[in-house]
Parts: C-alpha cells; sequence; structure tokens
C-alpha cells in the first residue's frame, strides 16, 4: 500500500502529459475527419523550439509558450494551405499516405538540420520535486498538468460558447447543409488544423524539460495518443482527458502490479474492445463521433 | 522555427574540408596500388542515427589512418555507404550494396537488431560480414560460414558485470556476493536480454546472488518509471543492473532520484543509454556514479598495452580529437578496432576469397593488449571473436565525464561513491 500515493500522482501527471497531445489530434479529428500521423512530428518541432530558445537565448519554456502559440498557429496556416487543403475532402487512404508523408518529412528535415542526437533542456524547475506524503513528483509535470486541463476546459468553451465554434461543430456535424448555409468550410478546417498544431506544438514545449529532443521524439508518444483519442471519443475533448488519465492509470498501475511489459498488452486490448462495443468511445454517445465536440 | 544558416554552413565547409583533407591525404601516402572498396552498413536515419553515425565516423578515422600505413592488401581502402535504418533497410541496402557495388566485404551495422538482417542478406550472397559492434549473442549462433564478429557478445557484457560486482564491489560493500540483493531491469530488445540473461545466469549459478526483481520494458514506449522504481524501492536492491537504450537511462536516473530511490550501485553495458555522451549531457554531476561497462576512455594506462598496440591508440585518439572534437567514444572505438582487426586480416589473406580470408581469421592469435582498445584476437569457428580476449572496462560518470576505473591494472583513475551516498552528496 505504500506506493499507492505514488502510483496515484503518477497517474495523474502523465495522464496531463498524454492528454496535452491528443487534445489537438481530436480536435482535427473531429473536425476534419483526417487522422494527422504527423502529429507527433509536430510535437517534436514543439520541444526543439523550446530547446533552440533555452540554448540560443536561455529563454525559459514557459516564455516561449507565448511565441509558440502565434508560431504554431503560422505553421498550421502553411501547411494546411501546402499540403492539407488539397487532400482534405480526398479518401481516407490518401490522407493517410500524405500525412504519413509529412510526417517522414519532418523527422527527417529535423534529422538533416539538427543531427539525432539527443538534446536536453534544463530549466530551473526541471530539477525541482515536490513531496505530499509518500509522492514525490517534478514540478515541470504539474505545470504541464495545469495547463493541459486548462487548455482543455478552453477548448471545449471555445467550441460550445463561441461563433467560431459553433460553425466548426456544423461543418463537422454535415458539411454538406454547413456549405449550403454559406459556411466556408475551407477556412473552418484551416483553423481546425492550426488550432490543433497550437496545441501539439505547446505540448512540445512543455514536455521539453521532461524528455529528451531528437527527431523521431514524437513517435514516443503519438501512438498512445491515438489510443487515447479513440477511449475518449472521435472528436471528444473532455474525453481525451479523461482516456488520458485511463491510459496513464493502466500504464503506471499494470507496470507495477503486472510488470512493464504487460501495460501494452493491457492499453491495446482495452483499445481493440472500445473500438468493437463502443466505436464513439468510452464517453461519447451513441454517434457523437459525428458532433465534433 | 530557429534556423541556423550559419552553423550548417559551418558544418558544410568543415565537412568539405574534411573530406578534401581525407583526399589528399590518402594521396599523400604510401604508394597504394588502386583501390579496394568495402560496403559499410549504418543506421544514418531513424531512432539509432545518432549512434550510427558516430560509428561510421570511426570506421572513417582509422580507414585514414589505414591508408597512411599502406591500404589494405596494398590498396588504398575506400567505403559505400548504405543507411540500414530498420532490419528490411539493413537486408535491402546489403543486397544493392553487393549486386549493384559489386562488394565481397560488409561491415556494419552498430546495433543488434540490424546486424541479423544485413548479415543474413550477406550469407545468402556468399558475401564475408564482418560485424564491429552489435552484440545479440544469437548472431554468431546460426553456423554462417561468412559472418565474423570482432566485438564481444552480449554474454561476455554479462559476464564483465558480474565480475565486477563480485570481485570489486561487493569486497567494498563489506559483503560477500551472495548477500547481495540484485534487481534486473533491462530494455526488451535482443541486446537487452542478450546481456541480462547472461549475467542473470551467471550471478545465480556461479555467485548465489539474491535476485530480487526482473524487468523488462518497451524502450520505444516507457515514458514514465515512477510506478517501477516504486516497486524497486520495495525490494531494497544493492545493485541496479540496468540495461537502457538511450532516453530512459535519463528518466530512470531522474524519477529515481526524484523518489529518493537508495542504492548502492548502478551498473550498465554498452555504448547506448548511461554508456551515451547523452547521458552526462543531459545531467552533468547530478548523473555521477552509474557503472557503464564498455571501451577504454579518459584514464586508461597506456603502458599496460604492446608498443606498437600504444601507438595505434595515440595516433586513433588524436584523430578521433581532431576530427570529432572529443575524446573516442565507444562507438568510435568499436568501428575503429573492427576496421583495424579487417586490415590485419585482409593483409594476411592478400585475397577476398571467403575460404582464404576465413583461413586467415582462424589463425590470428594476439593477446590482450595487442590493438586498439587493449583487445587481444582469437576467432572461434562460429566467427566469433573470444570474449576473454576483447578487454572490456568499466567506466563511471564523473562530473559529466565518463573514466575508466577498473580492471585497475588498466587504469589510472579510481571508482568513486562506493557504495553511493545520498543523492545530494556525489559530488
Amino acid at each position: 500500500m505504500g506506493a499507492v500515493p505514488q502510483l496515484v500522482v503518477s497517474t495523474v501527471l502523465l495522464g496531463g502529459i498524454y492528454a496535452l497531445i491528443s487534445v489537438g489530434l481530436t480536435l482535427i479529428f473531429g473536425i476534419m475527419r483526417v487522422v494527422n500521423f504527423a502529429h507527433g512530428e509536430f510535437l517534436m518541432l514543439g520541444m526543439y523550439l523550446a530547446f533552440w530558445s533555452f540554448t540560443l537565448w536561455h529563454l525559459d519554456p514557459y516564455v516561449v509558450l507565448l511565441v509558440a502559440a502565434p508560431l504554431f498557429f503560422l505553421i498550421g496556416l502553411l501547411t494546411y494551405a501546402l499540403v492539407m487543403r488539397g487532400v482534405v475532402k480526398a479518401s481516407h487512404n490518401v490522407q493517410i499516405f500524405t500525412t504519413v508523408g509529412l510526417s517522414i518529412v519532418l523527422q527527417n528535415a529535423a534529422l538533416v538540420a539538427w543531427t539525432g542526437d539527443f538534446r536536453f533542456v534544463r530549466p530551473w524547475h526541471s530539477a525541482v520535486v515536490l513531496r505530499l506524503g509518500d509522492a514525490a513528483f517534478n514540478l515541470s509535470q504539474v505545470v504541464a498538468f495545469v495547463v493541459a486541463v486548462l487548455f482543455t476546459a478552453a477548448l471545449v468553451a471555445f467550441m460550445r460558447w463561441t461563433r467560431a465554434g459553433r460553425i466548426m461543430r456544423a461543418t463537422a456535424q454535415d458539411v454538406e447543409a454547413a456549405t449550403l448555409m454559406g459556411i466556408d468550410t475551407d477556412r473552418v478546417y484551416r483553423l481546425a488544423w492550426s488550432i490543433g498544431l497550437v496545441c501539439v506544438g505547446i505540448a512540445g514545449v512543455l514536455m521539453s524539460p521532461l524528455y529528451s529532443v531528437y527527431p523521431t521524439a514524437g513517435l514516443q508518444f503519438v501512438l498512445l495518443a491515438y489510443v487515447v483519442v479513440v477511449l475518449g471519443g472521435l472528436g471528444d475533448m473532455v474525453g481525451a482527458l479523461l482516456g488520458s488519465l485511463i491510459v496513464a492509470g493502466v500504464e503506471v498501475a499494470g507496470s507495477y502490479y503486472l510488470g512493464s511489459a504487460w501495460k501494452e498488452v493491457i492499453y491495446f486490448l482495452l483499445f481493440i474492445a472500445v473500438l468493437v462495443f463502443r466505436p464513439a468511445g468510452l464517453f461519447g454517445q451513441r454517434g457523437a463521433e459525428t458532433l465534433g465536440a | 522555427m530557429p534556423r541556423r544558416p550559419a552553423l550548417i554552413t559551418v558544418v558544410l565547409l568543415t565537412a568539405l574540408t574534411l573530406v578534401s583533407a581525407a583526399l589528399i591525404g590518402g594521396s599523400e601516402g604510401q604508394a597504394l596500388q588502386g583501390e579496394y572498396k568495402i560496403g559499410v552498413l549504418e543506421p544514418l536515419t531513424g531512432a539509432l542515427a545518432f549512434e550510427g553515425k558516430r560509428h561510421l565516423e570511426g570506421y572513417e578515422i582509422m580507414r585514414d589512418l589505414i591508408n597512411e600505413r599502406g591500404g589494405v592488401m596494398g590498396k588504398k581502402l575506400t567505403f559505400v555507404v548504405g543507411d540500414a535504418v530498420d532490419p528490411t533497410a539493413a537486408a535491402s541496402e546489403a543486397n544493392r550494396l553487393i549486386t549493384r557495388e559489386g562488394v565481397k566485404i560488409i561491415t556494419g551495422t552498430y546495433s543488434s537488431t540490424l546486424c541479423g538482417a544485413a548479415s543474413e542478406a550477406a550469407s545468402r550472397q556468399n558475401v564475408i560480414y564482418w560485424e564491429s559492434s552489435c552484440v545479440d549473442p544469437r548472431f554468431s549462433r546460426r553456423g554462417l560460414k561468412n559472418v565474423f564478429r570482432t566485438e564481444i557478445d552480449g554474454t561476455g557484457f554479462g559476464w564483465y558485470n558480474i565480475e565486477f560486482i563480485a570481485k570489486h564491489l561487493a569486497p567494498r560493500f563489506n559483503m560477500k556476493p551472495n548477500q547481495l540483493k540484485i534487481a534486473f531491469l533491462s530494455e526488451d530488445s535482443s541486446y537487452g536480454q542478450g546481456v541480462t540473461e547472461a549475467a542473470r545466469e551467471r550471478a545465480k549459478k556461479e555467485f548465489g546472488m539474491q535476485e530480487v526483481a526482473m524487468e523488462y520494458y518497451a524502450f520505444a514506449t516507457t515514458n514514465d518509471f515512477s510506478p517501477l522504481v516504486a516497486k524497486l524501492k520495495q525490494v531494497n536492491p544493492d545493485i541496479v543492473h540496468h540495461i537502457a537504450r538511450g532516453n530512459d537511462a535519463v528518466l530512470f536516473w531522474r524519477q529515481s532520484r526524484e523518489q529518493n530511490f537508495q542504492f548502492k550501485a548502478l551498473v550498465h553495458a554498452g555504448a547506448t543509454g548511461y554508456g551515451s555522451p547523452d547521458f552526462g549531457k543531459a545531467l552533468g554531476a547530478e548523473g555521477n556514479g552509474p557503472f557503464v561497462l564498455a571501451e577504454p576512455s579518459t584514464g586508461l594506462r597506456l603502458e599496460a598495452f604492446r608498443p606498437e598496440a600504444q601507438k595505434l591508440e595515440r595516433d586513433f585518439t588524436e584523430a578521433v580529437k581532431k576530427r570529432a572534437g572529443t575524446e573516442p567514444y565507444a562507438s568510435h572505438r568499436l568501428a575503429g578496432a573492427g576496421l583495424w582487426l579487417l586490415k590485419l586480416v585482409l593483409d594476411k589473406s592478400k585475397s577476398d576469397d571467403l575460404d582464404k580470408f576465413r583461413s586467415a581469421v582462424l589463425s590470428l592469435d594476439l593477446p590482450v593488449g595487442s590493438m586498439l582498445n587493449g583487445w587481444g584476437v582469437k576467432f572461434a569457428e562460429n566467427g566469433q571473436n573470444a570474449n576473454e580476449r576483447v578487454q572490456h572496462y568499466m567506466l563511471q560518470w564523473q562530473n559529466g565525464q565518463m573514466v575508466t576505473v577498473w580492471p585497475e591494472e588498466f587504469s589510472t583513475l579510481r571508482a568513486k561513491w562506493i557504495p553511493l551516498g545520498p543523492w545530494d552528496q556525489r559530488k
């Protein structure tokens, strides 16, 4: 029993990190119906942004966040115009090949530009250890978790209570009807893609004090993000947060009680079961995967 | 994103200068009669690229030294390089080097995940496969007559680690080996499993050490070690035997510190994980303490080598410093020693005919201390250089630097923090 507080804290904080990555992925899928296989590489770019800012200008990653949001919005606009615009209405196969291609291009561009070396960002807060009873945790992890919750709440509010959010949901529900109602769907997709990239870019910056930065860093996390998105319900942001906590809980408890080798077996069984029995996700209503929020 | 055009330009210019220097250097050496081309397979993209490139750099530096010393079979040694990003690419690139480039010898591949596929592809075409780095024990158990390995195999790593724990650490803890509680932790690749299983077997059968935990984990998807650390704290091991692959070493060490997990020593083997320079870059003095079984580094007592090996060691170290700006890393050394040994064999066989080559390989008999890294040579019929001739060293992280501390007859520096004290008192 002595380890239980540690396991609970580890679950919550790891869940926060997974949520940060998953929220953008579920937003893009919910609105655009595109599974973004390059999501991990945008995460990696966020980590490199934090690394170079810290190394060259000694900027703390939390300061870099202020730049990261608009910068990744611009990257979103650019990649949408150059790559995604042409395939957003194409078949899923074309979208998959396109985003996989984008992923490989970004990975290898990073490898050429910055080499395959592991890089590290070590601001003061990365070494601060907090203790709560028997549990110990890192300050940077706490910040990542808090930002994940705030970000999810902000996105849910944006989707539910703003005009732009309603337009985006309407487009997700029925793109033809939305077009007939005069909605510029291209603009909606562009916005969804760019906001999704802002989310993952911010995730990358926040995770940089915790993990090594290298060209394939995103691969380590993105597979889990797909599991989270399916568990939480495709396009459901609150579901993504809860799904992140479930995956983290399975990972932490599985590692402790059964052994590390079992954790993936468990959450992928859960993943398959959800796809078979509740394709809308654990928390979504049936058919909710088409609602986009 | 921040762009670094100036840096890239400098790197390109430096690379061009180095290439030009290498070419000029080759023509200024002894008069060599033509060229002899071999294939080099390395992971130059993907997750293993950072070490693959360093391994290739080691080959290139040794190639230039070889060409200054008469080349191979009187010819200038040249490379044709293939990118073995994964086992499939390793096999297809091996085929390309053989069928399109016409090479008769392939060397590489840095990783235990790649050497099996690459060597099988070479074997199917009866081409010599000369491995200088992978340590998967299965590599030399397949009965392939064209396959040779200069580096120790994984069982040798496990053997050395337990030797160090039983003969060096246990006495310094004032404990007998059978009193030691040991926790095994490893990433789940063939490399990690090969080393770990060999260490487990020797620890249990020969020394009666008490195994209190055994955990394998998937390196690529483990983002949090805190539950594992919590679990290990409960069993309170004296020794953590951890075979790590990359970022997992930094993460485990950092989270052990966060949870104040106290153990007396951590022992690793190989150039990855704790054996990578990245561990020191990430943690600096906070990474003080872990032991790494590897090729020698700072603190090597060169006088323990034979005179000809001392010269080769000095020249290689200088060449690495000049080109890479660092002391030679394990990847440099593995590649360098492997390629030098290939030169010795080719100079003896005077041919790349498999039978003549194999006969020359098996006839070499050099004691420990005879070549780079202090290695000796004695190949077995299965193509494996004898583990006891491939002298290995225990290095320890001391203030951001890996230094050679054991065997003591080969080292000028000594191991510290035995046992490891509180986390904040390892300065």
